[in-house]
């Protein structure tokens, strides 16, 4: 009985783009773009240059509104919801270059993004030291958690712009995870990145899924999206071209043509 | 040193001091470039004084302005206050909402001239260019304002509210709300991406900011017991800048030894040299000059000011002096 009332949640994506069209003037940059992404999955979207990725993430997140369509995040309507307010839902961006907060310490980008701190308001605020520090203990000890796990424990009083590229990425991931997500977004997290940490990313990544969050990545390197991604969704001029795993897409040939040439 | 003097040096400097915790809570810890900031003493000084002065047929009519409600102490202080902080409202909404942060400086700049344009040539309002007069100063009705005993006593009123407003900010800046400020001011993308709403921290800041800057006009006009639209052109705010970039932006120690350096001592050390070197109004003019190389020398060789803001260590934190041998080598 239990089962069959889960069974129909379990099969809803956990996010369902339709039709979102997004234009800059006479520029179509999404253009009827639909998608799911279920729970629990790694979706990978893939497409060339220009094809539409990075814009249709920032629709999905809310950083630029869509001209049209609708967005169904975990059963409700977000499409005119704002985007802080997305976050705060577990609806939680990266950017595709680096995002850090330069001038706060990386410990201090991890506590920034937590929510549930008393302190972190007006009123709480001028209410004093006392009144926050339980909330703020609590969340230094989550970030360090985070922050041991990604190996970058040693670093926690550094100032984040200070770091290089690819820790730098660490601690947008770390941030984002501090937000306790539902979905995570990540615009082409292994991008400028040394080769050895694309592989810790991708560990950290494979991690995460096993312990059940959801993430939907654009991604140039195929390798990678052939490893990482449970299934893959292909973007070319705003549009979706095809969807399914890599080994699937490889045989179709609209799609080798348009992207996977090489 | 006589005591008038003292106690004018004093008063200046916890008004400026009061000024420059809320400029830097909104330009140093938020990064919101408050160019009108000075509008704001302004309104707090324009309402404490016709809070406090009688209606204005009194004196033979002598100067025209609205009100004239002569509230007792410390009402025109409060009212002050409250007029910093609403006239930031309306403000706030229509600057900090659409504006990207370059265009939000231009418009308000913009609004610091319109607004002393307005108040100049207004007369019926506050009295235009010849601006109020005879402002009564706080309990003088039972207090000799002309003793020093009073002088005094005001220092200790304008001490305390220094130090209110001292452990006010600096509880906001140092709590994790102020770390929210801090992210806003550095990526602001980033921060909307992290659940942070930017328009309603920019307003908030604004306000208390504005509340803060009402005040220090109601604790300098009691004093002075005069205010018209020559005290407030907009290089006022370009002063105070000089002195958060001189301090230290976003740190309120930085902020305290930044008025105490430009607006206090710059200002009273170029008053000693004689006016009669050169032509009529060089010395006044070189002072501005001397501001501007002393804002363009700080941001060339030391940008970061006397006080740099601190950088946030935590209990049980890897120490300090690891991290940095493991930064230079």
């Amino acid at each position: 009985m239990l089962a069959a009332a889960e069974a129909p949640a379990a099969e809803r994506p956990l996010l369902a783009a339709s039709d979102i069209h997004r234009h800059f003037e006479g520029l179509h940059a999404v253009d009827g773009m639909s998608i799911d992404v279920p729970a629990g999955k790694i979706t990978g979207l893939i497409g060339p240059n220009g094809a539409g990725k990075s814009t249709f993430l920032a629709v999905l997140a809310g950083t630029l509104p869509a001209s049209s369509g609708t967005i169904v995040f975990d059963g409700r309507d977000v499409t005119t919801m704002p985007a802080y307010q997305r976050a705060r839902s577990g609806l939680v961006r990266t950017f595709q270059l680096p995002s850090e907060f330069a001038r706060l310490t990386v410990l201090e980008n991890l506590l920034v993004a937590a929510p549930k701190n008393r302190g972190d308001s007006l009123f709480g605020a001028l209410m004093g030291r006392r009144y926050w520090i339980d909330d703020e203990r609590r969340l230094v000890e989550d970030a360090r958690v985070l922050l041991k796990r990604f190996g970058m424990s040693a670093k926690e009083s550094d100032y984040a712009g200070n770091m290089s590229g690819g820790q730098k990425r660490l601690i947008e991931i770390m941030r984002a995870l501090m937000l306790k997500p539902r979905l995570l977004l990540l615009d082409e997290p292994m991008s400028g990145v040394h080769p050895k940490i694309v592989l810790e990313i991708q560990h950290y990544l494979q991690d995460l899924r096993s312990e059940g969050l959801t993430i939907l990545m654009v991604e140039h390197e195929l390798h990678m999206v052939e490893r990482l991604c449970d299934s893959v969704v292909v973007m070319a001029q705003g549009k979706v071209i095809g969807s399914g795993t890599m080994a699937t897409l490889r045989r179709q040939r609209e799609i080798v043509d348009a992207y996977l040439v090489g | 040193m006589n005591t008038y003097y003292a106690a004018n040096l004093l008063i200046y400097a916890g008004v400026d001091i009061i000024a420059l915790l809320a400029l830097n809570l909104q330009f140093g810890v938020s990064g919101i470039v408050n160019f009108s900031f000075i509008v704001f003493q302004a309104a707090g000084a324009y309402t404490a004084a016709v809070l406090s002065l009688p209606p204005d047929s009194a004196n033979g009519g002598f100067q025209i302005y609205f009100g004239g409600y002569q509230l007792p102490f410390p009402l025109p202080w409060l009212g002050g206050a409250v007029a910093g902080g609403l006239l930031s409202i309306p403000v706030g909404l229509v600057v900090l909402r659409k504006l990207r942060s370059d265009y939000q400086a231009i418009a308000l700049l913009v609004l610091s001239i319109i607004t002393n344009e307005v108040i100049t040539n207004a007369r019926p309002l506050l009295n235009g260019a010849a601006g109020l007069a005879l402002v009564p100063p706080p309990l003088s009705d039972q207090i000799d304002p002309n003793t020093a005993s009073y002088q005094y006593f005001y220092v200790a009123l304008t001490a305390v509210c220094v130090v209110l407003v001292f452990v006010l900010v600096n509880r906001v800046v140092n709590s994790p709300y102020g770390r929210s400020l801090r992210a806003m001011r550095e990526r602001e993308i980033a921060a909307i991406a992290i659940g942070k709403n930017p328009v309603e921290l920019k307003m908030t800041v604004f306000i208390v900011g504005g509340v803060a800057a009402g005040l220090s006009g109601a604790i300098l006009v009691g004093f002075i017991q005069l205010w018209a639209p020559s005290v407030w052109l907009y290089p006022e705010t370009i002063i105070l800048f000089a002195a958060i970039i001189v301090g230290g932006r976003g740190n309120n120690v930085g902020a305290i030894l930044g008025a105490l350096l430009v607006p206090v001592g710059f200002e009273e050390v170029t008053r000693f040299i004689p006016t009669t070197i050169g032509p009529p109004g060089l010395i006044p003019a070189l002072q501005w000059v001397a501001i501007g190389l002393l804002i363009i020398g700080f941001l060339w060789f030391r940008p970061d000011g006397v006080r740099p803001e601190p950088r946030h260590v935590f209990d049980g934190a890897p120490v300090l002096e690891d991290v940095d041998h493991a930064r230079r080598g």
